[in-house]
C-alpha cells in the first residue's frame, strides 16, 4: 500500500469516523480542528441514535425506518444513500458498543430503545440524554490510538481556510491558519473530506448550536466552486429553552418519554403551572395530531407552537413560551433516561424540571442543506454501490464532504436522532469512497507544483492582512448579531417572499459592511477577533444562498414553510371511506401536481454577484412518493 | 514559575507546529513517512517511555511499601507503644520492671528495634519526605474536610519527624548513654514531663502521631482498595476518627500518668 | 464553594421575559438593544469583572477591570461575549477583547472551564446569579498559558494516551454479531464516568498535580484515572486490562494520588472520581500481587 496522505477537516462524528476509515485503509490522516476534537458540537447531540433492532416487541423493520426517513423529510432526500444508512444502522450501533459506547440497557442487558418524533417504533439507541458525548468518546478514543500510532497527526487549533485546487480544477491541499501562531500554511493532500459541522450559528444567538457551528468552512469551499444544496432547508428545533446568549436544546426524547407540551386555556393565566388544573390546559398537540401526539416530526411540532404563540397568542403569558412537562412522569424513571437534559435545565434556569414544567420556545437546530455530494446506486442493492468513489464527492474532484455539512439523507426535514446515524455512516461512506479514490490516482499531491499552493496562501494572507490593517469601522461581533436577528426574523420558522426579498437586500448590504471590519485588536498571538472576522465575512455569504434558495421554492416542504403556498390537509376524517371523498382526492391531485413542480433539489453555485441556482431532480428509486405527511 | 509554564508549553506544542512547518514545502519528507500498512508498529516516540509492569518498575512498590510500612509495622508499633506507655499511672516499680525490663529483657531485641521499628520508620519517614515535594496543598482555596486533611498528613509527617527525633534522643539514646537514666526510665520522664513546654510538646507529638496513623489507616484503604465508594470511605473514616481518639485518649493518659502515679516501690 | 468576593447578590435566576422571537426588526432594535442593555455601568445591575490577562505564554500577567450591566440568566461566558462588544476597562481604557475559549454554552464540550472568584468552575454554567458584584477570572491552573484566559490542554489527551484509553477493535466495522449484554446496575456506574467532558478542572484542583512537570512525569490526574475505570469494566476493554494498569503503576500514576479528594468536589458533572481511583486501587493490588507471585 502506497500510504498516501489525507486531510480531514472537523472533528466531530463525521470527521472522526472518516478518519477511522481512512487512517484503518492504510493511509496517513491529517485532522484539522478548530479545538480538540473533543469539544467539537457531536457532544451536544442529547436525545439518541435512530436504528432498527427491534427489541421492543414492536415489529419494527429496516423497511419502516426508511419509509419513515423519506416521508418525515417530505421525499425529498435522494432515496439510494437513505437506504442504505438505514440498512447499515444496525451495524453501526454494534461497532459504537464494541467501541465501549455506554448505551443505556434493559432489565435483561440488551439496548434500550426508546421513542422518537415522526415514527411509532421505539428505534432510538440512547446512552441516557448525553448520546452525542458518548458515541464521540467512542470514536474519539479509536483516533487516539491511531494517533498514538503514528497513523492520525492532528491538527487541533488550526481553522481551515481554503482549498488548494491545481490547474485541471481538482483538489490538492488545503491552506489553513494556526490560531495560535496565525500563521497560514499550505498543506498538500490527495484528498480532502469536510466534515465541518452545521451552521446553526446563522441564526445566533436564538440556536442551539454551538458557538463553533458556523458554517464558515462549507461556505468557503462554496465560494471557491462546490456547489451546494437545499440551502433553504433548515430545521428549528421545537423545544429549546429560552435564553438571551443561547437557546439550549432540551432533546425530543424528552417527548418521546412521554413529556407533554401545553399552554394554558387562558394566555393570561398567571398561575403556577402545577395549580393549572387539568381542564385548564390545552395540549395542543395531542389536540391537533391525536396519532403521533407530542412526537410528531419537528417542524411540525415547530409550527404548531410558532403558531399557538404567534397567531393564537395563546403563549405562555402571551409570549413566545409554552410549557414541556416532565412532572406528571415518574422521577426515578425521568432521572435515569433525561439526567443530562434535567441538569442542563437545573443550571440554567434555575427550575426543576421534576418540580415544573419547561418553558421552551422553537430554535434554529440543524441544517439539512450542506455541500452537494454525489452517490452511485448500486442496481442490485437499490442502495449506494459501498466503496464507490463516487459516494460523498463533491462538485470539486478530490474534495468530499460528510456530516451535517453536505445535505445527504434529511430531505426537507430531519428525523430526531437520524443526525448522529447520518454523521456516523456518512463519515464511514465518505472514508470508504476516500480509499477508493486514492486508489485511482496516479499522481499524488506532492508532484502539483508549488504555484498553486502559493497562490492560496497568497491570497488567504491578503485576506487577513487587509482585516489586520484595514481602516473600517464595522464590528464583526456586532454583524454577527445582525445576522442572527435578520436570518430569525426574514429566514425562520415562517417565510414570505416579500420578507425573503429584503433579507436578500440586507445580506447583500451586510457583505458590503463585512467588508469594512474593524478588528479593534491587533494581536500577532490567537487573535480570536481575526478568526471571527472571517467566519462572520463567510457566515454572511452563505445566508446568501439560504436566503436564495428560500426565495426560489414556492412551496411548503418540510422545514420550509410560506403560508401562501400552503396545501391545507383535508379537514375530514381518514378512514377508507373519507379517503375517497372528492375533497381528499382533489387534494391528492394537487399534492402530486406540487410535487411534480417543486420535488427536486436545489443547487446553488457561488457567483460574484450572488447566488445562481439551479434544481435537479430527486432520486426517488426507492419507494414512490405516494402519500401526504399526516400526522393526525 | 512562569518561565517553567512556558518551557513546557513550548515542549507540547513544538513537534505539532513543527511537524506542519516541515509538511508545507519539502515534498522529500512527505515521503518519509513511515510504512502505515502495519496495524501493530511500534508507536515512535512515546512507547520507549511506556510503562512497564510493577515488579520492573519500583515507583509503584515503593509507594505501596511506604503505604504498608506506616501501617505495619510503624503504626502498630504506635499503637503498642501508647499501650505500654499508658502502664505509667501504676507507678515506677511496676513500669520500670514489667514494662521497661520485660521489653529490656527480650532476645534480639537490637534486631527489632532496629529492623522492624527504626529503618521502617526511617524509610517512612524519608520516602514521605520525598512525596510531600511532589504536592501543593491549598487548604483554603479547597476547604473540604479531605484537603484538610491531605494538608495537616504532610504537615503532623514534618512535625512528628522532629518530634520522634527528640523523643528517641530524649529516652533510649540517652539511656544507651546513661545507665542511670535507662535504669529509671519512668523517673527521667517524670522529671522531664514536669516541664510544661516539654509536656505541651509530647501532647502535640502524641496529638500528631494519631492523627497521622488514623487518617494514613484511612487513605491506605482508599490507596489499596478496601474502600473505594464514597459512603465506605466516610463510613471508615469515621471507624479510623474513633480509632485515633482512643489512641490518642491512651497515650494522653499514659503521659498523665508519669505524673500522677506514685513514685515509691509500693503501688 | 469558595467566599464570593463582593457582598452584593444580584437578582438573575430566571431568564427573563425578553425573549424576541423573530419578531424583532434586525438592525435598528439590535444596535439600540445591545447599547442600552451593556453600556450603563451607574445600574445596580453591573457587575465588576477583574480578569487576569497575559498576552502571550512568555508574557507576564497582569490584571484588568470592566464594568458592564448583566442581563437575567448572564453566565460567565455570556458576559465575556458581550464584552467583546466593548472591550473599554473601567477607566475608559480600548483593550483587546479578552481571549478565552467556549463552545457548547451547555457543559457539555468542556471547553471554558477557568479560575471563578478563585475556584477552578466551567464559565458557561456559573452564573451570575450565583456570584457576586465583583467577579474574578483567571486562567485554569496547572495547564500553560496561551493567553488570557485560554490555556493549552494538550497534557490532558496525552494522557489519555499513556494509559491506553481506548478498546483495542479489531477495526470499525461490522462483525455480524449481537453485543455483549451488560446489566442495568453496571451501566449506571459505568455511565457516570463516560460523562467525562475533559475539563481540566479535577486536574487543576488537585494537590498532586504539578503544573509545571513534564508531562511524562507528573501525577496523571484523576480524569485519565476514571477512564481507566471505565474502559476496564467494558467487556471488551477488560482484555487490555493489565497494560492499563501496568500504566497507572509507573511514575506519576494512581499510587501518586494523595487522597485530598478536591477532584470529586469539584467536578462539574459529578463524576465519582474518587471511587474509581478507590476501585483501581484495589484492582492494582491485585495485579501487582499476580505480577509478583503469579505465572
Amino acid at each position: 500500500m502506497t500510504g498516501r496522505r489525507v486531510i480531514v477537516v472537523g472533528g466531530g462524528l463525521g470527521g472522526l469516523w472518516a478518519t477511522l476509515a481512512i487512517a484503518g485503509g492504510g493511509h496517513r490522516v491529517l485532522l484539522f480542528s478548530l479545538f480538540e476534537v473533543m469539544r467539537s458540537h457531536s457532544v451536544c447531540a442529547q436525545g439518541g441514535i435512530n436504528a432498527v433492532l427491534d427489541y421492543q416487541g414492536q415489529h419494527d423493520s429496516v423497511a419502516q425506518h426508511i419509509r419513515d426517513t423519506l416521508k418525515g423529510g417530505s421525499w425529498l432526500a435522494n432515496q439510494p444513500p437513505v437506504k442504505s444508512m438505514c440498512e447499515a444502522a444496525p451495524g453501526l450501533i454494534r461497532t459504537f458498543e464494541r467501541m465501549g459506547v455506554t448505551f443505556s440497557r434493559t432489565p435483561e442487558g440488551l439496548l434500550d430503545q426508546r421513542l422518537f418524533g415522526g415514527v411509532k417504533h421505539k428505534r432510538t439507541c440512547f446512552a441516557g440524554a448525553s448520546t452525542g458525548q458518548q458515541l464521540m468518546h467512542g470514536v474519539d478514543q479509536q483516533v487516539r490510538r491511531l494517533e498514538a500510532e503514528g497513523r492520525v497527526e492532528k491538527h487541533e487549533w488550526w481553522e481551515y481556510l481554503g482549498l488548494v485546487k491545481d490547474g485541471a480544477g481538482v483538489c490538492r491541499g488545503v491552506v489553513a491558519m494556526d490560531l495560535r501562531s496565525l500563521g497560514v500554511q499550505a498543506f498538500p493532500a490527495d484528498a480532502v473530506v469536510l466534515a465541518t459541522g452545521g451552521l446553526g450559528q446563522l441564526y445566533a444567538p436564538q440556536t442551539t448550536c454551538s458557538t463553533n457551528s458556523t458554517g464558515a468552512a462549507a461556505s468557503r469551499a462554496y465560494q471557491q466552486g462546490a456547489r451546494f444544496a437545499n440551502a433553504e432547508l433548515f430545521q428549528f428545533h421545537p423545544t429549546a429553552m429560552l435564553g438571551e446568549d443561547k437557546t439550549r436544546l432540551m432533546s425530543e426524547a424528552a417527548r418521546g418519554e412521554g413529556g407533554r407540551v401545553w399552554v394554558p386555556k387562558d394566555p393570561a393565566d398567571r398561575r403556577e403551572p402545577n395549580r393549572i388544573p387539568e381542564a385548564e390546559r390545552w395540549y395542543f398537540l395531542e389536540d391537533w395530531y391525536p396519532a403521533y401526539g407530542n412526537t410528531v416530526p419537528r417542524d411540525i411540532a415547530s409550527r404548531a407552537i410558532w403558531r399557538v404563540c404567534r397567531e393564537l397568542k395563546q403563549g405562555i403569558g402571551g409570549g413566545d413560551r409554552v410549557y414541556l412537562d416532565l412532572t406528571h412522569l415518574d422521577p426515578g424513571f425521568v432521572e435515569s433516561r433525561l439526567g443530562a437534559i434535567l441538569s442542563i435545565y437545573r443550571k440554567f434556569a434555575g427550575t426543576d424540571p421534576l418540580d415544573a414544567p419547561m418553558e421552551i420556545f422553537p430554535a434554529a437546530h440543524y441544517a439539512m442543506g450542506g455541500l452537494w455530494v454525489d452517490f452511485e446506486r448500486d442496481p442490485a442493492s437499490g442502495g449506494v454501490k459501498p466503496g464507490s468513489p463516487r459516494n460523498h464527492a463533491t462538485s470539486i474532484a478530490g474534495l468530499y464532504a460528510c456530516g451535517e455539512c453536505d445535505y445527504g439523507y434529511h430531505g426537507a426535514n430531519r428525523l430526531g436522532a437520524n443526525s448522529l446515524l447520518s454523521a456516523s455512516y456518512s463519515g464511514r461512506v465518505a472514508g470508504e469512497a476516500v480509499l477508493s479514490h486514492l486508489a485511482g490516482i496516479e499522481r499524488g499531491a506532492d508532484a502539483v507544483p508549488a504555484a498553486p499552493f502559493d497562490a492560496e496562501v497568497a491570497r488567504q494572507q491578503a485576506i487577513n492582512r487587509e482585516l489586520m490593517t484595514g481602516q473600517g469601522n464595522e464590528s464583526p461581533y456586532r454583524l454577527h448579531e445582525e445576522l442572527g436577528a435578520l436570518m430569525t426574523s426574514r429566514v425562520g420558522v415562517v417565510r414570505d417572499n416579500a420578507g425573503l426579498d429584503r433579507a436578500l437586500e440586507e445580506l447583500a448590504a451586510l457583505e458590503r459592511r463585512a467588508a469594512h471590519m474593524a478588528l479593534a485588536e491587533a494581536s500577532p498571538w490567537a487573535n480570536q477577533t481575526l478568526a471571527y472576522a472571517r467566519q462572520v465575512q463567510d457566515m454572511i455569504r452563505l445566508a446568501r444562498v439560504m436566503a436564495a434558495s428560500a426565495r426560489v421554492r414556492d412551496e411548503c416542504r418540510g422545514a420550509h414553510y410560506k403560508p401562501e403556498f400552503d396545501l391545507p390537509l383535508p379537514q375530514s376524517g381518514r378512514s377508507a371511506q373519507d379517503l375517497g371523498s372528492p375533497e381528499w382526492s382533489q387534494y391528492r391531485e394537487r399534492w402530486a401536481a406540487n410535487n411534480a413542480r417543486w420535488l427536486k433539489t436545489t443547487v446553488a453555485e457561488y457567483s460574484a454577484d450572488g447566488p445562481r441556482i439551479d434544481f435537479e431532480p430527486v432520486d426517488l428509486s426507492v419507494l414512490a412518493p405516494d402519500q401526504p405527511r399526516d400526522y393526525r | 514559575m512562569l518561565n517553567n509554564e512556558i518551557l513546557s508549553w513550548r515542549a507540547a506544542t513544538r513537534p505539532r507546529t513543527g511537524a506542519a512547518a516541515i509538511a508545507v514545502r519539502s515534498p522529500v519528507l512527505l515521503t518519509s513517512y513511515p510504512l502505515l500498512d502495519t496495524p501493530h508498529c511500534k508507536p515512535s516516540g512515546r512507547t520507549s517511555k511506556l510503562p512497564m509492569p510493577s515488579i520492573n518498575n519500583p515507583h509503584f512498590v515503593l509507594r505501596r511499601l511506604h503505604s504498608l510500612l506506616g501501617v505495619v509495622p510503624v503504626g502498630a508499633f504506635l499503637a503498642f507503644h501508647l499501650w505500654e506507655n499508658s502502664q505509667s499511672r501504676f507507678g515506677a516499680q511496676h513500669f520500670n520492671e514489667a514494662v521497661v525490663g520485660a521489653l529490656a529483657g527480650l532476645n534480639y531485641l537490637p534486631f527489632i528495634e532496629i529492623g522492624l521499628i527504626a529503618l521502617p520508620l526511617l524509610f517512612h519517614a524519608v520516602y514521605g519526605l520525598v512525596i510531600i515535594g511532589g504536592g501543593r496543598a491549598e487548604p483554603l482555596r479547597y476547604p473540604y474536610l479531605r484537603n484538610r486533611l491531605y494538608w495537616l498528613q504532610r504537615l503532623s509527617g514534618i512535625g512528628l519527624l522532629v518530634f520522634i527525633l527528640v523523643h528517641v534522643g530524649m529516652t533510649r539514646i540517652a539511656g544507651l548513654m546513661d545507665p542511670a537514666i535507662h535504669a529509671d526510665l519512668f523517673g527521667h520522664m517524670r522529671a522531664a514531663l514536669s516541664n510544661p513546654w516539654v509536656l505541651g510538646f509530647y501532647l502535640l507529638g502524641l496529638w500528631l502521631a494519631v492523627l497521622h496513623f488514623a487518617n494514613g489507616l484511612a487513605t491506605a484503604a482508599i490507596s489499596w482498595g478496601l474502600t473505594t465508594s464514597a459512603a465506605a470511605q466516610r463510613r471508615f473514616g469515621r471507624v479510623c476518627a474513633g480509632f485515633g481518639l482512643l489512641l490518642g485518649a491512651i497515650g494522653t493518659h499514659g503521659l498523665a500518668g508519669y505524673l500522677i502515679a506514685p513514685t515509691g516501690a509500693g503501688a | 464553594m469558595i467566599g464570593i468576593a463582593g457582598s452584593q447578590q444580584l437578582d438573575l435566576r430566571r431568564v427573563g421575559t425578553g425573549y424576541a422571537g423573530g419578531t424583532r426588526d434586525t438592525r435598528a432594535s439590535t444596535r439600540a438593544g445591545i447599547e442600552t442593555q451593556r453600556q450603563d455601568p451607574a445600574d445596580n445591575q453591573s457587575v465588576e469583572l477583574r480578569v487576569r490577562r497575559q498576552d502571550a505564554p512568555d508574557a507576564a500577567p497582569y490584571w484588568q477591570t470592566f464594568r458592564l450591566r448583566v442581563r437575567p440568566g448572564d453566565n460567565v461566558v455570556s458576559v465575556l461575549r458581550a464584552l467583546r462588544l466593548h472591550p473599554i476597562t473601567a477607566d475608559g481604557e480600548p483593550v483587546d477583547p479578552v481571549a478565552f475559549e467556549h463552545n457548547c454554552m451547555e457543559e457539555v464540550c468542556g471547553a471554558c472551564a477557568m479560575l471563578i472568584d478563585g475556584a477552578p468552575r466551567p464559565a458557561c454554567s456559573t452564573l451570575l446569579a450565583d456570584l457576586g458584584t465583583v467577579i474574578r477570572l483567571e486562567p485554569l491552573p496547572k495547564f500553560p498559558v496561551v493567553r488570557d484566559l485560554m490555556v493549552d490542554r494538550a497534557r490532558l489527551f496525552e494522557r489519555l494516551s499513556r494509559v491506553k484509553a481506548w478498546v483495542r477493535l479489531d477495526g470499525p466495522w461490522d462483525t455480524h454479531e449481537r453485543a455483549p449484554r451488560i446489566a442495568q446496575r453496571q451501566w449506571a456506574t459505568d455511565y457516570l464516568y463516560s460523562r467525562c467532558m475533559s475539563c481540566g478542572i479535577c486536574l487543576a484542583a488537585c494537590p498532586q498535580v504539578d503544573g509545571q512537570a513534564q508531562d511524562n512525569n507528573g501525577f496523571i490526574g484523576p480524569a485519565a484515572l476514571a477512564q481507566v475505570r471505565l474502559l476496564n469494566a467494558h467487556p471488551l476493554g477488560r482484555y487490555d486490562k493489565p497494560e492499563r494498569l501496568h500504566a497507572i503503576m509507573a511514575q506519576g500514576g494512581l499510587t501518586d494520588c494523595g487522597n485530598a479528594q478536591n477532584c470529586v468536589r469539584v467536578c462539574p458533572k459529578k463524576i465519582p472520581l474518587t471511587t474509581a481511583i478507590g476501585e483501581l486501587g484495589r484492582q492494582t493490588t491485585v495485579q501487582a500481587l499476580q505480577d509478583l507471585f503469579g505465572a
